[in-house]
């Protein structure tokens, strides 16, 4: 039996968003598969906000076509946003109304129960007592954190976050990504932009990069680590391990009772190979996103920093 | 129309709309009470010729009949500005203001298209300035009746010149939500309505008090708001017909231009 893949969350093809002669996106084509957390990559300016706001309907595509949850972004935002929870980036919020009256009011307009309020309250430390405070006398993170909360608090399909960890403190980051494992795990779909590379591989299925409104790369996170060459610190006793014929070792320094060297692919046949009692101390710093992007580029003649300092900032900006 | 949305904006507006109400009825209640007190007076100063005759007939009312100064209450730059509040402050501020907040996306990032949230705040606000009006209204008759002096209006007309005035201030505040929906900020919307009513004002005062210029006041809009004619049964149709094109003309661009419009992210 022929086996068919499900039809993408969020599906875009040679998706152009022109602001007169500024070029926001051009030529955009990706797939957002169901129960993918998903990271949009790119610098200030790169054009991730004007995707996510013509996938919602904000703006207008030039030419090109796009679709959520298979609904048309031009025709049926109305369906879509019914569907989905939205964070915007640099979110805005009634100051005049408290922390809990946001929620209500935008839970009302959203027309669907808040199932996951609570949950996400107890999870962001946004107490009943916090949530009785007008918006305005809010900190910026507590703004972002009731942003969160406004977007997840109907359990949506689809989350689209924009910028979502902006504002947050590292202890409600590390919270944050923790609600964003567990929608993955229920098999929600989140689509997420950022300019943090690091803040993506811990939770991101799939990375996408977009650099001057082009999509510049688009990968699993797994096999991007996987690629990476990790540096590896070993430290001995007594006579040297044999460090010969090792797969993957290379760029090998021995000073006296230490080596330093580079490792790419799998670790085992490495730690098989050093596995001796005179082994002291063994570091193999962990793969970052961020070094293996650098790595990919470079291998690969990818974009020069000049492209990513040719992204329009206007583009996000100009009405 | 969406019912959260409606109630929530005339939560926004609850305040300032108790205050503007109460004291509408107030000044609502002086006219009948200087038309009372100083109408003989007056007249007689305007037939001695001490004071021009035009000064007596501002806009379209006159201090020497009961209709004729409701009239001029209801086109007093008081009662101008206790409507504008709502027909120019607030129906710019509707759209414009959510997107110079920046809290526009967050309400269209609910299943809310923008023609019904358009719509819900047109009827909003509508109702807020119907209300205000419906106690300028209230507040003459109020005064009328302490002084004796309903008699001298028809009572049955006064529905006419609300719906005769609500039209005049829809076609204000509809020209004031189509700059809202236009425009990313505030200021150039309000500017814009400001100088539409403004302009329809002058237009009206200039033609009332220079004979020379009288036919200026067929291109305001003001002109066509005629209480004092309706409360003497005299109501023109085609003063109804004119505002309800002005009403509708802002109404459609709005309709149409507002959907079509890229909302970029806030600067």
């Amino acid at each position: 039996m022929e086996s068919s893949s499900p039809a993408p969350v969020i599906a875009t093809r040679d998706l152009t968003k022109h602001y007169g002669k500024v070029e926001a996106l051009t030529g955009l084509t990706l797939g957002v598969r169901p129960g993918e957390v998903f990271g949009f990559l790119g610098p200030n300016g790169a054009g991730k906000s004007t995707l996510i706001r013509t996938l919602l309907g904000f703006l207008h595509p030039t030419a090109g076509e796009a679709t959520v949850l298979g609904l048309d972004v031009v025709r049926e935002s109305v369906e879509i946003r019914g569907r989905t929870g939205y964070l915007p980036g640099g979110i805005a919020l009634y100051d005049s109304l408290s922390g809990g009256d946001v929620l209500d009011y935008l839970a009302d307009l959203q027309g669907q129960e808040p199932i996951r309020r609570g949950e996400l309250c107890d999870r962001l430390q946004m107490t009943g007592t916090v949530l009785k405070r007008k918006v305005r006398d809010y900190s910026r993170g507590m703004r972002q954190k009731i942003g969160v909360i406004q977007a997840l608090q109907h359990d949506p399909e689809l989350a689209i976050l924009d910028e979502p960890t902006e504002g947050l403190d590292p202890l409600m980051q590390h919270a944050f990504y923790g609600i964003l494992e567990d929608l993955g795990h229920e098999g929600r779909t989140v689509f997420f932009s950022s300019h943090v590379l690091s803040e993506v591989e811990r939770v991101c299925d799939r990375v996408a990069i977009i650099r001057a409104g082009r999509l510049m790369a688009l990968h699993d996170v797994g096999e991007l680590l996987a690629r990476r060459r990790r540096r590896v610190t070993l430290r001995w006793t007594g006579a040297a391990p044999d460090l010969t014929n090792i797969p993957g070792l290379e760029d090998v320094v021995v000073r006296g009772d230490r080596m330093i060297g580079t490792l790419s692919g799998h670790v085992a046949p490495f730690v098989r190979a050093i596995a001796s009692p005179n082994l002291e101390d063994l570091t193999i710093e962990p793969a970052r996103l961020e070094e293996a992007f650098l790595e990919y580029y470079a291998e690969d003649g990818g974009p020069t920093e000049s492209a990513a300092g040719d992204a329009p900032e206007a583009a996000e900006t100009t009405g | 129309m969406n019912a959260r949305l409606l109630l929530q904006t005339w939560r926004w507006q609850r305040v300032r709309l108790l205050v503007i109400v109460v004291a509408a009825i107030g000044w609502g209640s002086l006219f009948p009470i200087f038309y009372s007190a100083f109408s003989d007076a007056l007249r007689s100063l305007a037939n001695a010729g001490t004071i021009p005759k035009e000064l007596f007939n501002f806009g379209s009312g006159s201090l020497f009949t009961l209709p004729g100064a409701l009239t001029l209450g209801l086109e007093h730059p008081i009662s101008l500005a206790m409507l504008g509040v709502f027909a120019v402050g607030a129906t710019t501020g509707a759209i414009a203001g959510e997107r110079q907040r920046g809290t526009l996306e967050v309400l269209l990032a609910r299943p809310i298209s923008r023609r019904t949230l358009y719509i819900t705040v047109a009827v909003a606000l509508l109702a807020v300035i119907g209300l205000v009006l419906a106690a300028i209204l209230a507040g003459m008759a109020i005064g009328a009746a302490t002084q004796g002096l309903l008699n001298q209006i028809d009572l049955g007309q006064l529905p006419l010149v609300f719906a005769n005035g609500l039209l005049l201030w829809g076609a204000f505040a509809a020209f004031g939500l189509a700059t809202s929906v236009s425009f990313d900020r505030t200021g150039p919307a309000l500017g814009l309505t400001m100088a539409y009513v403004l302009l329809n004002y002058f237009l009206e005062i200039l033609g009332s008090l220079l004979t020379d210029a009288a036919w200026t006041q067929k291109y305001s809009l003001f002109h066509h708001f005629q209480p004092g004619q309706i409360l003497t049964g005299k109501a023109d149709a085609l003063d109804f017909f004119i505002l309800a094109v002005a009403v509708v003309i802002p109404v459609v661009y709005a309709l149409i231009a507002f959907p079509r419009r890229d909302l970029a992210a806030p600067s």
